[in-house]
């Protein structure tokens, strides 16, 4: 089975415009003017199961409204969705039992509770038994390194430690598709690699599927086998990664004249 | 002065996008006098009556103008932001910056309250003449000593809104010294008139916040006299400077003890 | 299905547990918060004594029904406020889209929402509720009325508060309008119905909910007649559904927090 199959996914966001200064404003009370803008336009993907998948493009190019539809968060306007064979659109829920997903720097985690009752919280959210949660918290712990942190409250830890308990927590109930958006943002270079050995270690050892996005090439060098470029919410670019490496050129530089090559075109709209 | 009103002006055109906004706090304020103007239609029994000495429509104009003042000088500023700087130590920043905090916190307020004021008063002459049809007619002169009290005393409740708010330097929320005050504001001075509680409670209700901010304001409206006028400018007066004098004294007192305990 | 609901109630409490545990970080600032409520509400005894001394009854109301009007009023509002205090800001985060979390999680989206908050000075409004009953020296039987209308007040106004929080899905501003028509209708419920006549009281009765979250369980209360008992628990069922179902067409329309990535 095919861990994710979308087709011809489309979504479009309405935004109000509204001009400078305090005329724009009156006028803007008035006559809103809307604009439409296409984040996603068409995209079609598959992703075996097992695969790490690097999913990138410039800021506002449509990746994570993608991951959205992907998810359940968000509806999209044409096109057709599967995760693991369930539709998000139509089993929001029951898709939620088997994936798992680490949105950057969105909190999921109660900041005033420690790891560990954030992780039973969770559990209980997963409808995992006491005695299991509590078992499977132990191993999370292991893997994770928790062990010193486990007592402290989540907001007293570092940014480092935080995600690490994020990452943990969205484990809790073995997920076979991770959605990771952004994972080692703002992390130094040591944590940066705790979490790159982690991913590693999760898709080895359970066959989960990985999809990741990121600004950071040592992330997509270091883990991925295949990129995805999106841009103006289309796929400009499905490859493998030793492809796209190939020559003495680095990857990075590779990727940023892809970009630069396909700024230039006009907005699609 | 000139660094104040820049303050104000910014706050002003901020508060045009909100028009809006505030056109819909009309709801609430619609609904408030709504209870009211039935609430006393029925206390009063028989047309001719008097409580309190007031007559039926001198009572509901009397109410009308202190919910005016109520709603039309409804700010978060006062409250809820300066407590906020307080708590969260952005005051360690702007301490330092050129200008007094609390002057800039009041200058916001006076722009927040110079556009909603006006639309709550305009909107209240509205629903009052539609309601309960219009007050005895008044000399301009009347109308524009009104004005001043009513200035005078949303100035007053906003130097004691902000004073509770500088509590936040010795107390972790502020929000219910708030509640008290406005309770105070509202079960006292905004409901009926003060001469309907006890003649002996009478002297120690004229001490109060209530009889500047509110009572004395909304009296002048329904009953006119350059007595009672004179007594409540003079009060208003005492007020202000008093609460200007504990609003320094607050705000050094606590600066103080950022420094001393490090924000 | 069972077990489903099971679970889900097990996540609900233990938000609750936690939202309140976090109310309770700084013990000094929560249970000052709680007595400054009651305090806050007690204000308005002076204001009840004052006008029923003008006139033995206030809208056919004497002492004894004021004070189970406002605690009525006064429980509703703090349940609904202890357990569900998020639907409140539902705007918020619909606009700012703070749905995302819930979304992903295999619980209902709405409870989800609505259990991530609460308010701790709302439990001075439950205490100051009950304390206004025992006051009115109402019976066994009042009290075991009170408690069920109590509930039944608070799924009205928390079905009241989602029904217009859910428009902000089609409309930036319904947070406003959420805002000032839950505040209006507190406002009406504490004060009696007789007071009003007419086109006021259908009003009343049938657009803004309040009489059948506060009136008429009061007048229930006063003199129990079982058809009114049944009406209040029916329509308390009704308005709450409509609420859900407005709002899962909403969600349908949910734009996460992509709108402010393409504003910039």
């Amino acid at each position: 089975m095919k861990a994710i199959k979308a087709r011809e996914l489309s979504k479009t966001f309405r935004v109000r415009r509204k001009e400078k200064g305090m005329y724009g404003s009156i006028k803007s009370v008035f006559s809103p003017k809307a604009e439409e803008i296409r984040a996603v336009d068409k995209i079609s993907l598959t992703v075996e199961e097992g695969e790490i998948l690097a999913f990138i493009g410039p800021n506002g190019a449509g990746k994570s409204t993608t991951i959205k539809m992907l998810t359940g968060i968000l509806y999209p306007d044409s096109g057709s969705v599967e995760v693991l064979g369930i539709d998000p659109t139509k089993k929001r829920r029951q898709l939620a039992y088997e994936i798992g997903t680490v949105f950057g720097q969105k909190e999921q985690l109660w900041t005033h509770l420690t790891p560990y009752d954030n992780f039973l919280f969770f559990g209980a959210i997963y409808d995992i038994p006491g005695r299991e949660a509590r078992m499977r918290i132990r191993e999370l712990e292991d893997v994770f390194e928790l062990g010193d942190l486990m007592d402290t409250p989540v907001r007293s830890l570092s940014l480092g430690q935080r995600i690490r308990c994020e990452m943990a927590a969205s484990l809790i109930h073995r997920p076979r598709v991770l959605f990771l958006d952004e994972p080692t943002i703002g992390l130094d270079p040591v944590v940066k690699e705790n979490v790159r050995s982690l991913i590693r270690r999760m898709n080895r050892e359970m066959d989960t599927t990985v999809f990741l996005t990121s600004h950071d090439v040592g992330d997509i060098e270091k883990l991925c086998q295949r990129i995805v470029i999106v841009n103006h919410g289309k796929i400009v670019l499905d490859d493998s990664t030793a492809h796209l490496k190939g020559g003495d050129v680095s990857l990075e530089k590779v990727i940023m004249e892809i970009y630069q090559s396909e700024g230039g075109r006009p907005e699609a709209s | 002065m000139k660094k104040y009103a820049i303050i104000y002006k910014a706050v002003l055109m901020e508060n045009l996008q909100y028009a809006l906004q505030i056109t819909m706090g009309f709801c609430s304020y619609f609904i408030m006098i709504f209870v009211m103007v039935h609430l006393w239609r029925y206390m009063y029994q028989s047309p001719g009556s008097l409580i309190a000495g007031y007559t039926k429509e001198q009572m509901i104009w009397y109410v009308i103008a202190t919910e005016t003042i109520w709603f039309g000088a409804r700010s978060a500023t006062v409250s809820r932001q300066a407590a906020a700087d307080i708590r969260s130590g952005n005051i360690a920043y702007m301490v330092n910056k050129p200008y007094h905090y609390p002057l800039y916190i009041l200058a916001k307020y006076t722009g927040e309250w110079s556009i909603q004021l006006p639309l709550y008063v305009a909107f209240a002459a509205l629903v009052g003449t539609g309601m309960v049809g219009g007050l005895h007619r008044m000399h301009p002169v009347g109308l524009l000593a009104v004005a001043l009290a009513v200035m005078l005393g949303v100035t007053i409740n906003g130097v004691f809104k902000l004073c509770i708010s500088l509590l936040s330097f010795w107390v972790e929320d502020s929000v219910p010294f708030q509640w008290l005050y406005d309770k105070l504001i509202l079960v006292v001075g905004t409901i009926f008139p003060m001469e309907i509680f006890p003649a002996a409670l009478q002297p120690v209700l004229k001490l109060t916040p209530v009889y500047t901010v509110c009572y004395g304001p909304a009296k002048l409206l329904v009953d006119f006299g350059a007595d009672t006028f004179g007594e409540i400018l003079l009060a208003q007066s005492v007020y202000l400077a008093a609460g200007g004098v504990l609003l320094c004294f607050l705000y050094r007192k606590g600066v103080k003890k950022l420094y001393v305990n490090g924000g | 299905m069972l077990t489903v609901v099971k679970n889900q109630v097990r996540v609900c409490l233990l938000s609750v547990k936690y939202n309140i545990m976090r109310e309770m970080l700084n013990k000094v600032t929560f249970l000052s918060n709680i007595l400054f409520m009651v305090l806050n509400n007690a204000t308005f005894l002076i204001q009840w004594t004052i006008l029923l001394s003008l006139r033995e009854d206030v809208g056919g109301y004497t002492m004894r029904e004021i004070l189970i009007l406002w605690g009525l009023a006064a429980s509703s509002h703090g349940l609904s406020h202890v357990l569900f205090a998020r639907v409140f800001s539902l705007p918020e985060l619909v606009i700012n889209g703070k749905l995302d979390a819930y979304l992903v999680q295999p619980k209902s989206v709405l409870l989800g929402v609505m259990t991530s908050s609460t308010s701790a000075s709302a439990i001075g409004d439950v205490v100051y509720g009950f304390l206004l009953l025992c006051l009115s020296g109402c019976g066994f039987g009042g009290f075991c009325l009170f408690l069920l209308f109590t509930v039944t007040g608070a799924v009205v106004i928390i079905a009241f508060a989602l029904l217009l929080g859910s428009l902000s899905f089609w409309f930036v501003r319904a947070d406003v309008l959420q805002n000032n028509l839950v505040n209006g209708m507190i406002s009406f419920a504490t004060y009696p119905d007789g007071i009003f006549e007419g086109p006021v009281r259908f009003l009343l009765y049938r657009v803004i909910p309040v009489g059948m979250a506060i009136y008429q369980p009061v007048h229930v209360i006063a003199a129990f007649e079982p058809h009114a008992l049944l009406e209040v628990v029916g329509y308390a069922a009704l308005l709450m559904t409509v609420a859900v179902f407005v709002f899962y067409r909403g969600l349908r329309r949910y734009s996460s927090s992509s709108l402010m990535a393409a504003r910039m």
